[in-house]
């Protein structure tokens, strides 16, 4: 159950940041759903399932853009790798630890993201509004997040997400 | 060694290689190896924001009704609640009436430029995935003769152009994209170097215009049609602000995009066009 819910997340995600919440930007931003999925299962699982599934996601938004394939899977990837860190040393049942891992995630995505860009695109130039664009999708995230964090924190315990053999 | 293999972090270091390889080898836009992968997750999308779309729209139309039985109850109470029910049949008719005015609006467009452009209808059924590309997804693929590089229009101007296309959907990059350039002219100055591209935060900068042009806010910027894709003629925006580059022997100008991104509903495909000093010159 657990897995299929895994696997039905990431599609729903992307499916409802194409059509919903686009019907709702703040400042031409939408969150980033797939992202905030992301960082949560990577708090919950630790850096290497979190790696593996991240690029997964990040793989499957990719192929749906259609453009630079591999750029979201790196980027996501990476940040699971790095937010997978927090999963031992903190408390999961604090909120902060979404929201801290939400607006340090979307910085890391960010700046992964601009970097890549860097090397692959020709051209490419850092400019103010990217810096604005950022600081909204870090405050979007947050919103959307908080929510997204008291289900998942409530379902990996003893919900549609709790791992067979686990105490979480 | 073989220990090494039973770590869970090799393999997810394995993983991602793999895909930093993929990047390099068939990352590009360009690339057809993954448009088949690529083509069947969006079609697995498309109905499903076709519905979402179809949903939207009656929504919106149940709304307003409920709206109307509400306000049927309290008329019962008073007669003075006849106006707010004539004022919610107003509502109704004027989202009707902007739908018409919309739709005519395209109609015209389309009989008016028959001669120069061959055009499809389509309707906005997504947006973008992420904030990092600016595009939108429409409800017709190649089974309309849609293909990539096809310029993207509405009455008002320039959208974009198609980058992904399946059977029964596109992806059109909008011209605010950073990535997207467009070659311009500058309508009154006649400047014809210019190349448009897309600044974030829904804005449009003109680059690379000679510093003695003289280019003056308020005008207007359309395409040059120097480039196979796009036919000359057809709005950009407006001349916001200019600013003259450090170097000196160039400026800027920031310009307002025409079309607004953020209402776009119906718009226009140029499958093909004819340019205006060459004839039947094919738009892909």
């Amino acid at each position: 159950m657990r897995s299929l819910i895994l696997l039905l997340l990431p599609f729903l995600a992307l499916f409802f940041q194409t059509t919903l919440f686009r019907a709702i930007p703040i400042h031409g931003i939408v969150p980033d759903l797939l992202l905030i999925l992301v960082i949560f299962y990577a708090v919950f699982s630790g850096s290497t399932k979190g790696a593996v599934y991240g690029a997964a996601c990040g793989l499957w938004e990719d192929l749906y853009l259609g453009r630079m394939i591999g750029i979201s899977a790196i980027s996501k990837g990476i940040t699971a790798y790095i937010m997978g860190k927090m999963e031992g040393p903190v408390f999961k049942d604090n909120i902060l630890v979404g929201i801290i891992g939400v607006v340090s995630g979307t910085i890391i995505n960010s700046l992964i993201i601009i970097i890549i860009s860097f090397i692959g695109i020709k051209g490419f130039g850092l400019d103010k509004n990217m810096l604005a664009e950022l600081i909204y999708q870090g405050i979007y995230n947050t919103i959307i997040a908080t929510p997204i964090y008291i289900w998942y924190f409530r379902s990996s315990g003893a919900g549609l997400l709790k791992e067979e053999g686990l105490l979480r | 060694m073989f220990k090494l293999f039973e770590k869970k972090g090799f393999w997810a270091l394995l993983f991602t290689a793999l895909i930093l390889i993929l990047v390099i080898k068939l990352g590009s836009s360009n690339s057809q190896s993954l448009s088949g992968a690529s083509q069947l997750v969006r079609e697995t999308y498309a109905p499903l924001q076709k519905g979402v779309d179809l949903v939207q729209q009656g929504l919106i139309h149940i709304g307003t009704k409920l709206l109307g039985v509400q306000s049927l109850e309290e008329r019962l109470q008073a007669e003075a609640d006849k106006n707010q029910q004539l004022s919610l049949e107003n509502m109704q008719l004027r989202q009707y009436k902007a739908e018409v005015e919309r739709l005519r609006a395209l109609l015209d467009y389309q009989n008016a430029q028959s001669a120069q452009y061959t055009l499809e209808a389509t309707r906005v059924i997504a947006r973008g995935a992420n904030n990092w590309y600016n595009t939108l997804t429409i409800d017709k693929g190649t089974d309309f003769g849609l293909a990539v590089n096809m310029p993207v229009i509405t009455p008002e101007g320039l959208v974009g152009k198609i980058i992904n296309v399946s059977s029964n959907s596109a992806q059109v990059l909008l011209i605010t994209d950073r990535e997207l350039a467009v070659g311009a002219i500058l309508q009154q100055t006649r400047e014809n170097r210019g190349i448009v591209e897309g600044v974030g935060n829904g804005q449009l900068k003109m680059i690379n215009i000679p510093y003695y042009s003289p280019v003056q806010e308020g005008e207007p910027v359309v395409t040059s049609g120097l480039s196979q894709v796009y036919p000359p003629g057809i709005q950009i925006g407006t001349v916001i602000t200019i600013q003259k580059e450090a170097n000196g022997l160039v400026q800027s100008a920031y310009v307002q995009p025409a079309v607004n991104f953020n209402r776009l509903e119906e718009v226009l495909v140029i499958k093909a066009f004819r340019a205006v000093t060459q004839p039947a010159e094919k738009g892909v």
